[in-house]
């Protein structure tokens, strides 16, 4: 141990005193040098101007990809980047915290403040709108034209990040929210299949009860707010179809009077007494582990939630644990929302900017960034068989092939910033104390008071 | 013939550079406190409502429109829970434990014992916050585990019970100021009337509790105060622990008005709201200290 750590020493002795006699990298001088040289009876004074080094190349660069298998896709990202144009010295600002909840605050002081780092993560959507409507971000028309984006990824995609008719963001994936994960092994056991409606569903959870009256059925974290959320939106999109589901969020729905989403509510009551009580406590990938350690027999969550089985529980998918779109009636429609990255307005290295974002939208860097980070490609061209698991293949081949199949879902994109947080509170507050008139006026009150109509009437779907 | 003072004190002339030395760091807390404070106060009347500040004065609005929500009136009940429940247990524990730790007979316990109880204090609220949230896990919680130990098949849900999640969360602010208030009211134990006091007391033959209602409470007054102040503001701007244990959660039934300060701001971008609700903050904290203030003058003036 002794001589263990003496070498350690030498070792990084040694290593301080090479970076020590490497040349040190030449700063910028602006110095104006004044020679004065001295002659026999007279005095010349000499003004030597240094030409100036050439910029340090810099990215400036604000994502929320911090917490363990985000970091590693975020490294992912910037290797590639690296490859393309080594000498751009990426500077990332990263905040710890996923959801981009106090990476929000940091970067809307910065952007308030006027100085912006030169590109920044960002949902589609409503969030991305907030930034257009409040001018942090650049129209990228000359840039989607240069790389014909549009036509390489799904038509709902592209429309998420135009508003009025100029894109302003190249996402890089597409996250796909209403997917259900069954303990497989535990369904072969008892005989049943992945359920695709809520019946089936409320069927399954009899049968688990019978079979195992210590497991949950349903596992469910509603810490973060959106979790149950999440849930609440599959039975909405059962209920309604996927019309319905996006005119409810555009606000052109009179939830006051309205028989679908009442009767979502009431599913969402039925199904209360099989979902875990501790649900308030725990974070999306909690719940997770809720199913990789047999406690509950199925979660509802999104695409991301395959890493967290495959790294947090060492399940297998197809062996472990399967999972299925949910609901699949009356149509299979993917939930989905993406990550992209803009040009901030008055970004100090503009060039820098746009030549991330040709890599962000270039398979090199998509290909090994969604891989692992746990998202769907936006690319449609990339073959899906670059994914490990077999859900994502799957699910990627029926978006390339389906690509009106997709809508935009309301975590941070259809609703406006101001409601959804109240959204969720309600959705949340439902379940902690189910009470389905109040759920309805105070609803019906957030459309109103939020003019979520106005807001949201950008996004057109299909 | 009486000896006349022929030694005059001389004022000194100050030079205004002088006077900068010592006003400057005055000046400074002046505007970054008092700067803010209107600053906010300004904010709250304009119509700032998305990431790019306007400041176009419009009254009341957003006042009434905070005032409108049913989860403001949420807030303020909790924040009063809050108030009730955090200040007046912890002053109570705090003297009896503080008295006790006074009548102990081995002092040498005594500073182990009372270091402690101090070591919450030091403790981040994020830290303990996190703790506690582990421990009060209804499933695999230090808690329910060792209730089902001893034999007793606990259902207690803790902060995931809409009815009782705000105590729970007000026994983890107690748990953390307990050692604070110790220490203030074990000081205020340590006037040398007060010991003077205690001891004739004690030498006409009164009892421990005796002492303690008669003689220690009324001349611990100054003390109580400081520690009730604080501690009221303390509860008042209660963030932190909501944060990490609840999130305001189940649904909204522990949200206080710090919290929905935080997301009306930063999350819905109702920066002027936020404002407003910070600004209310504010009033309440500075109706809470009136008392205090009008002792201190009067103390003060004495």
């Amino acid at each position: 141990m002794k001589k263990l750590s003496i070498l350690m020493l030498v070792v990084m002795l040694a290593g301080a005193l090479l970076t020590a006699c490497q040349p040190a990298p030449a700063t910028p001088e602006k110095i104006v040098e004044t020679v004065i040289v001295e002659k026999p009876g007279e005095t010349i004074i000499q003004v030597v101007t240094p030409t100036p080094e050439p910029k340090q190349k810099k990215l400036e660069i604000f994502h929320w990809w911090t917490a363990p298998g985000e970091r590693e896709a975020a490294d992912a990202m910037f290797a590639a980047f690296k490859a393309k144009y080594p000498d751009i010295e990426i500077v990332e600002n990263p905040v710890p915290g996923g959801g981009g909840v106090s990476h929000r605050v940091v970067l809307q002081s910065r952007i308030i403040a006027g100085i912006p780092p030169d590109t920044f993560q960002t949902l589609g959507g409503a969030e991305l709108k907030n930034y257009v409507d409040s001018g942090a971000l650049q129209p990228l028309d000359d840039l989607w034209a240069e790389l014909d984006y549009a036509k390489v990824i799904p038509g709902p995609l592209a429309k998420a990040v135009t508003v009025d008719g100029h894109p302003y963001v190249v996402p890089l994936n597409m996250h796909i929210q209403n997917i259900l994960y069954y303990n497989l092994k535990l369904f072969n056991e008892l005989g049943l299949s992945a359920p695709t409606k809520f019946d089936e569903l409320l069927a399954a959870c009899e049968a688990i009860k019978a079979a195992k009256p210590d497991m949950v059925c349903l596992g469910l974290g509603s810490k973060e707010k959106w979790g149950d959320a999440f849930v609440f939106d599959s039975l909405l999109l059962e209920e309604g179809g996927p019309e319905y589901y996006v005119k409810l969020f555009k606000g052109e729905v009179d939830v006051a009077n309205d028989p679908v989403f009442r009767a979502a509510l009431e599913k969402f009551q039925k199904l209360i007494p099989y979902i875990n009580t501790d649900h308030a406590g725990l974070t999306w990938d909690q719940s997770v582990a809720l199913v990789g350690s047999e406690k509950a027999a199925m979660v509802i969550m999104g695409t991301w939630a395959i890493g967290a089985f495959v790294k947090g529980s060492n399940w297998q998918p197809g062996v472990d644990f399967g999972a299925v779109t949910f609901p699949q009636v009356p149509e299979r429609i993917l939930l989905f929302h993406p990550d992209c990255y803009g040009l901030a307005t008055n970004a100090p290295d503009p060039e820098e900017t746009l030549n991330w974002l040709r890599v962000v939208a270039s398979p090199e860097l998509q290909i090994p960034t969604d891989v692992t980070q746990g998202g769907l490609f936006a690319r449609t061209d990339i073959a899906p068989t670059e994914f490990p698991d077999p859900i994502r293949q799957e699910l990627q081949t029926y978006v390339s092939q389906n690509p009106g199949k997709l809508i935009l879902d309301q975590h941070g994109s259809i609703l406006p910033a101001t409601a959804q947080p109240i959204y969720w509170d309600i959705i949340s507050a439902f379940l902690a104390q189910p009470d389905i008139e109040k759920a309805i006026t105070e609803t019906a009150n957030m459309m109103t008071t939020y003019g979520v109509k106005e807001a949201s009437a950008w996004y057109q779907w299909p | 013939m009486a000896i006349q003072k022929t030694k005059k004190y001389k004022r000194k002339q100050y030079t205004f550079l002088d006077l900068m030395v010592f006003l400057f760091p005055m000046l400074i807390f002046l505007i970054i406190l008092y700067g803010t404070l209107f600053w906010t106060i300004y904010v709250s009347f304009s119509d700032w409502k998305t990431i790019t500040p306007n400041y176009q004065l419009v009254g009341f609005k957003w006042y009434k429109f905070i005032t409108a929500q049913p989860r403001f009136w949420v807030d303020v009940q909790n924040n009063l829970k809050w108030l009730i429940l955090g200040v007046f247990p912890t002053v109570i524990l705090a003297i009896f434990l503080a008295y006790l730790l006074e009548l102990s007979p081995f002092p040498a316990v005594e500073s182990y014992v009372r270091t402690l109880i101090l070591y919450p204090v030091a403790m981040s609220f994020i830290v303990t916050g996190t703790i506690w949230s582990w421990m009060y896990e209804p499933n695999r919680g230090v808690f329910n585990t060792l209730l089902r130990q001893i034999g007793i098949n606990s259902q207690l849900r803790f902060t995931t019970d809409p009815e009782t999640a705000t105590y729970w969360l007000i026994l983890i602010f107690i748990w953390q100021y307990l050692g604070f208030a110790v220490i203030i009211t074990q000081s205020s134990f340590r006037t040398s009337e007060l010991q003077e006091m205690i001891e004739a007391a004690t030498v006409d033959g009164a009892g421990k509790l005796r002492i303690l209602f008669s003689i220690v409470l009324p001349n611990i007054r100054s003390g109580l105060m400081v520690l009730v102040s604080l501690l009221l503001i303390s509860t008042l701007k209660v963030f932190d622990i909501v944060y990490i244990v609840t999130f305001g959660g189940p649904g909204i039934q522990t949200d206080v008005l710090a919290l929905n300060m935080w997301i009306t701001t930063f999350q819905q971008r109702l920066f002027s709201a936020g404002a407003g609700l910070g600004v209310i903050i504010f009033l309440m904290a500075f109706i809470l200290i009136i008392p205090y203030t009008v002792y201190a003058l009067r103390k003060w003036f004495e």
